[in-house]
């Protein structure tokens, strides 16, 4: 097989940042305003937005900097460089499994959500089925074209994110909105805990660095990429509570997807915006969902070296799929869900930030 | 995986054949049969060997007056027989030597004699194995013997009825030059000598099939096209083992890079000005004999889609017809699948007053949408597939009796809905006006897995459709180069020639995606 220049396997500092956008706007996006408002009970959410995104960025640009010191090594190679060969099996097999449980919870989500919005009577056990079929097939692929995927859907994400504010603007009201500045320091961090959860998965910094032309771009490729869902979170919560009001918000289960149903297109070209709106989501869910399945096989591969790509794909592909059967309702979903995001906050930012302050104490540093 | 059993098979086969080739060439060389110093011994294995047909012509005659036998053999029809009688028997029976030389005497000397004073033929060789002679004489050349030489003289005497130079009947154009390949290659390579009056120009011929020995050209403009392509396409080519070559089709399918994958990796056109912009792009053109399709590679989905009158036209009409040529893709593919989910599953997205009007009309179809569809679509491509093999009067009767008396009569029948002849109308439409016959081939294939999708899951399967053939194009390539490309992976200096058509002078680079060596097309621009 021949190789032109650019069709390597490599990325550039521009790819890096739409892969961290997409992969952080998924699920979260469609069900942060419920949680937000009901901790903040107002507009005054979009401080809480604003703080967490600034953590975000911050833990982003030190997980950057940590991967950057190692420009040739994958995780699993760098981790045992820093802390022993065990302990690094033992961390790697963690995020390995990090990311197979969170394949499973998006591909619930969205089968819930598809059960919701699109038909009532298909089992949300097929919606599922099929979607995870298609996530394989991404993944079996080759791993460059599946971030060439992101790079392709997102500006239709964009593009639709911003058609349904557009159009929701003639819905604004001014009385939902005020009075502005009401909530307490206390429950401003509390809600910023919660849209904090919504802002994960710029983890992936860590272990796609390796294949950045200028791995020293990644802390300012992160950052970047996390402005995107920043900006897109704090107008979509204030045309969310905008539109609804803070007390209708804390009620519904999708407010994001409640803000599109509202929309009417002028000239009534189409109606139930809110199917066509979660149909194109699905692509941004898509999106996450591959590179994090691409991302659980390439941290268990990186363990075991000798095991191929395609026998993990039919490995971890049943388990995902009976994972994400799991939950017997929605409680249980989201409560999944939350566990999920600690477990993902200890062991995505919590070690690679300890193994960043080790890297530095003992000095440790990559190959060039 | 497949490709990976794929990729496994094929090194087996190729190697297993190269261990065939070295042993069969060995064979060749301790086979090969030399000239005798007979003329009446070469002349009779000559008749031997190729059966003594009846179109095998032998003409004994005697060198002047000098009384020494020699004979001309070739093949009738190959060969420009005035040519052959002006040129050569003339000559050496009335011994035409402008210098007046005598006939040297020994019998070594007589070839080159031959070959310096007498065959004013440009073209000529010789031979000293009754293989070169027989492969020679069965391309159209004249073999000329002498008695007492073991050597002989090939003279290239080519010359057969061929088709005149035609307007290409698969890829019309309003605006653009008339004339299209044929199927003699000669003929094919100065349409692009007219045209690529380059010296770089580099045609690298070959022959293919064993026992067809047809003629390929690989055609290339040295300082541009990147000699990875050229290099890979020529290895490509040169693992081609099979007996016969009837068609460029054959290069194209064994030199592809995914044979599952519904896309043409190859483009093909009988058109010379495309080729000639191809090869000042760095692509690499491959012309085969016998035939008028020419090949084009490396191709990307974009280049599938344009077509050389974008360029002819002036850019804002070259750029709208872009756009609807990428919309007409997308109806061509998802407008049955479309409608399939949104009579089906999602009533409440089309307008209530359509919605209404569209539930009244089927009313009393007793079919579900999906069947429905899956009538209407094959009959469509039932109908494209008979009006395409019958003559061309006839071709457009059927498509008349079909398209609109059998749509009529099967709505007042109440089979189908009128809405759904339309959404097949649209349909056909669409795929008609995709540039590339082969493109517009592989659109109606993938139309019927929409249509599947939709008929399980809706618009979410519409959606999963499109996402897995995006999925399926982004890991596609064209002898290495991506096929999404220049929209994956990003090269937005190449998107001037994408969806829109820049004004031509905006074009100061070449394609990046082929990486051409020589970058430059224009040194200024527009320099008023």
């Amino acid at each position: 097989m021949i190789t032109l220049p650019y069709a390597d396997q490599k990325i550039g500092q521009k790819e890096m940042v739409f892969i961290v956008a997409n992969v952080v706007i998924g699920v979260g996006i469609l069900t942060f305003p419920r949680t937000l408002a009901a901790k903040t009970g107002s507009i005054d959410g979009w401080i809480s937005i604003l703080i967490s995104g600034l953590v975000a960025s911050v833990i982003g640009w030190l997980l950057g900097k940590l991967a950057s010191r190692f420009p040739a090594n994958s995780f699993f190679e760098y981790a045992s460089l820093i802390v022993s060969r065990p302990v690094a099996q033992v961390i790697t097999f963690l995020v390995g499994i990090y990311f197979l449980l969170f394949v499973s919870f998006e591909a619930r989500a969205l089968g819930n959500i598809a059960k919701q919005y699109l038909f009532t009577t298909t089992p949300v056990e097929v919606i599922t089925l099929a979607f995870l079929l298609i996530v394989q097939y991404a993944v079996a692929g080759t791993r460059i074209a599946l971030l060439r995927l992101n790079m392709l859907f997102f500006p239709i994400v964009l593009l639709i994110s911003a058609v349904v504010q557009l159009y929701s603007i003639q819905m604004l009201e001014l009385d939902n909105v005020r009075p502005l500045f009401t909530t307490g320091l206390g429950a401003l961090l509390q809600g910023s805990k919660e849209v904090n959860l919504s802002f994960s998965g710029y983890e992936v910094v860590l272990f796609y660095t390796l294949l950045m032309t200028r791995a020293e771009d990644a802390p300012k490729a992160v950052v970047k990429g996390l402005l995107i869902p920043i900006f897109l979170y704090l107008t979509i919560y204030i045309f969310v509570i905008g539109v609804f009001s803070a007390e209708v918000v804390k009620n519904l289960t999708y407010p994001t997807i409640e803000l599109a149903k509202d929309v009417e297109v002028p000239g009534g070209f189409i109606e139930r915006v809110e199917s066509l709106f979660f149909t194109i989501w699905i692509m941004t869910i898509f999106n996450s969902c591959t590179v994090f399945f691409d991302l659980a096989i390439f941290n268990l591969g990186s363990i075991f070296p000798n095991v191929r790509k395609f026998t993990w794909l039919l490995i971890i592909s049943p388990l995902v799929y009976m994972i994400s059967l799991w939950p017997q309702n929605l409680v249980q979903f989201f409560s999944l869900g939350d566990q999920l995001v600690y477990f993902g906050i200890f062991i995505t930012y919590l070690v690679p930030i300890l193994l960043l302050l080790i890297a530095k104490w003992r000095g440790v540093r990559g190959d060039e | 995986m497949f490709r990976r059993v794929w990729e496994k098979w094929k090194n087996e086969a190729v190697a297993s054949r190269r261990k065939q080739q070295s042993s069969h060439s060995d064979q060749q060389a301790s086979n090969k049969t030399p000239l005798s110093e007979s003329l009446q011994e070469n002349l009779d294995i000559i008749k031997q060997r190729l059966g003594n047909p009846q179109d095998l012509i032998i003409r004994p005659f005697l060198i002047d007056n000098s009384g020494r036998a020699c004979a001309v053999a070739c093949i009738d029809g190959l060969v420009d027989s005035e040519l052959v009688h002006d040129k050569v028997v003339k000559h050496i029976q009335l011994l035409m030597s402008p210098a007046g030389k005598a006939i040297p005497a020994p019998d070594e000397d007589i070839m080159a004699f031959m070959l310096n004073e007498v065959l004013s033929i440009i073209e000529v060789k010789t031979g000293t194995t009754m293989e070169e002679v027989l492969d020679a004489m069965l391309v159209g050349d004249t073999a000329f013997f002498v008695d007492g030489s073991h050597t002989t003289i090939l003279i290239d005497s080519r010359g057969w009825e061929t088709r005149g130079i035609e307007e290409p009947v698969s890829e019309g154009l309003v605006r653009g030059p008339r004339d299209g390949f044929n199927e003699n290659i000669r003929d094919n390579t100065v349409r692009i000598r007219r045209r690529v009056r380059d010296p770089k120009l580099r045609f690298d011929a070959t022959t293919v099939g064993r026992r067809s020995k047809t003629d390929l050209i690989v055609a290339y403009i040295e300082d541009i096209a990147h000699p990875n392509i050229v290099n890979e396409i020529k290895r490509r080519i040169s693992t081609i083992d099979i007996d016969q070559v009837e068609e460029s089709g054959y290069i194209e399918q064994w030199i592809e890079d995914n044979f599952l994958s519904p896309f043409p990796q190859v483009q093909n056109t009988e058109r010379p000005d495309k080729v000639a912009s191809a090869l000042f792009q760095g692509r690499v053109a491959i012309i085969l004999d016998g035939t008028p399709m020419v090949l084009l590679a490396p191709v990307t989905l974009g280049i599938m889609l344009h077509s050389p009158e974008d360029f002819y036209e002036r850019w804002m009409v070259g750029s709208l017809a872009r756009v609807l040529r990428y919309l007409a893709s997308y109806l061509a593919v998802f407008s049955p699948a479309l409608y399939i989910a949104l009579v089906t599953f999602h009533p409440g997205l089309i307008p209530s007053d359509l919605a209404f009007s569209i539930a009244a009309t089927r009313d009393g179809v007793p079919f579900p949408a999906a069947v429905e569809s899956l009538i209407m679509v094959t009959t469509m491509e039932l109908l494209q597939e008979a009006g395409l093999r019958l003559p061309k009067p006839i071709g457009q009767t059927v498509g008349i009796v079909g398209g609109l008396v059998i749509g009529e009569a099967a709505v007042s029948a109440g089979i189908v809905s009128p809405v759904m002849v339309i959404v097949v109308a649209i349909t056909a439409i669409a795929s008609f006006a995709i540039p590339s016959y082969n493109l517009a081939i592989a659109f109606r294939m993938i139309r019927f897995g929409a249509m599947l999708a939709a008929a399980m899951f809706g618009l979410y399967g519409v959606v999963l459709a499109f996402i897995l053939i995006v999925i399926h194009l982004t890991n596609l390539t064209s002898i290495g180069v991506p096929y999404l490309a220049p929209l994956a992976p990003q090269l937005v200096s190449d998107w001037k020639d994408y969806i829109l058509r820049a004004p031509i002078t905006f074009f100061k680079k070449r394609p990046d995606m082929l990486q051409t060596k020589d970058k430059t097309r224009m040194k200024a621009g527009r320099s008023q």
